[in-house]
């Protein structure tokens, strides 16, 4: 974003930059800069509370008035008050984390499936309501996608999804869909739920969350270079991947 | 915030040590009044509109995204899975805050709102995106956009 601030200006366009990372921009010093202090993937925080999304715009637009010098970084004074965890958000499914363990890879793939069955009424609900999904990267039917999860667990040799796709970009970008139609579904129940909740909650209490990790495990010792490097870095959260394999 | 002792120490390492490039120059524009610009939003978030080709790693391209876009319509396609996506799962504006730029518009704050935005994929070298920043520029300067909020992930 930094680097993208000063090309637009440089070309004559100026810019106002919302900063995630405030030393990046003590280091590439964009022309204007808000740094905002919410979590990576906000930049402008608290769903769907448009008076406050309303204060982090206005404070990053009238950096554009300001004639200070260039690389000058303030700081947003309020924290995202989503950051709280709801006390009152229940999710739709839960899994007791014991359950999760130890479990056959054909056994978890059986109870995966039937997560993802019992999330469809959650998720038309949220899609009913909010007229709006991210799931569709890969542009196949959720349970197509459930199923090409599941075929891993199984050791069953997956083919291409969609066109000329490899097996392990399909897996990938699967993932990717499936962890956003969990999630959306866990909206469903009502309250504002912390994102910490939310994540929680799948990668703890769901088989959805059990199926990716064990799918990562098993990518990583798979013969194919492409698919062992979809595990290492883009299945699974660095703050996720069970703490014996982290480098941390 | 993102205070990087947030992060598990991995992640605050390779946020501490990205390679960011330094500049030789301090490019300052001036202009016209808030309410009288006419704003675009540009992401590094890997937004793409359904059905458009999904980004790599080290993709230094851009998606386009017009401004009467549905939000079902916009997808999150960053290679990256270490930050939040459920905020822009359950509101857009969290990161493509259109709905907010037009509220600001209609109530004069701004003067109006691009027919089109645009959206990188931040991980991807920025000396890689010097050519596909220009073709934005080019883009932006044809819809009369005069300033930029750039939202990262």
């Amino acid at each position: 974003m930094c680097a993208l601030a000063h090309y637009f200006e440089e070309a004559g366009i100026a810019t106002a930059t919302i900063v995630l990372v405030r030393e990046h921009a003590e280091r590439m010093r964009p022309p204007r800069a808000l740094w905002v202090p919410f979590e990576l993937g906000r930049p402008i925080a608290s769903p769907n509370d448009a008076p406050f999304q309303r204060r982090v715009l206005t404070a990053a637009l009238e950096r554009l008035l300001v004639a200070d010098r260039p690389g000058t970084i303030v700081d947003f004074p309020e924290e995202d008050p989503r950051r709280r965890p709801d006390g009152l958000w229940a999710p739709p499914v839960m899994v007791e984390t014991d359950h999760l363990r130890g479990s056959s890879h054909a056994a978890l793939a059986k109870c995966f499936l039937a997560e993802v069955v019992r999330l469809k009424p959650y998720h038309e609900q949220v899609l009913a309501q909010s007229g709006r999904t991210t799931v569709g990267l890969v542009g196949c039917p959720v349970p197509a996608l459930a199923d090409y999860v599941a075929s891993f667990l199984t050791g069953d040799a997956p083919t291409g999804l969609v066109g000329n796709m490899s097996a392990a970009l399909a897996l990938r970008f699967a993932a990717d869909d499936l962890k956003a139609y969990y999630l959306e579904s866990a909206l469903a129940t009502g309250g504002r739920p912390s994102s910490r909740q939310l994540v929680n909650w799948f990668w703890d209490s769901t088989w959805g969350g059990a199926a990716l990790l064990a799918a990562r495990a098993m990518a990583l010792a798979s013969n194919d270079d492409r698919l062992r490097r979809i595990g290492e870095r883009f299945l699974v959260p660095r703050a996720r991947v069970p703490s014996g394999e982290r480098a941390d | 915030m993102v205070r990087l002792t947030d992060l598990t120490p991995t992640q605050q390492e390779h946020l501490r040590t990205l390679d960011c490039p330094g500049f030789d120059t301090r490019p300052f524009v001036r202009g016209r009044a808030l309410k009288a610009r006419r704003i675009a939003v540009v992401t590094s978030a890997g937004l793409l509109k359904r059905g458009d080709p999904l980004f790599r790693g080290g993709d230094p391209g851009y998606r386009i995204l017009p401004t009467d876009i549905s939000p079902t319509n916009v997808l999150i396609g960053h290679i990256s899975v270490n930050f939040d996506r459920t905020g822009f799962q359950e509101d857009w504006n969290v990161v493509l805050p259109l709905d907010r730029l037009r509220e600001l518009a209609h109530d004069g704050v701004i003067g109006s709102v691009a027919d089109w935005h645009y959206s990188f994929m931040g991980a991807t070298d920025p000396r890689a995106m010097t050519a596909t920043a220009a073709e934005v520029v080019e883009r932006l300067k044809h819809d009369g956009v005069d300033a930029v909020l750039l939202t990262p992930v």
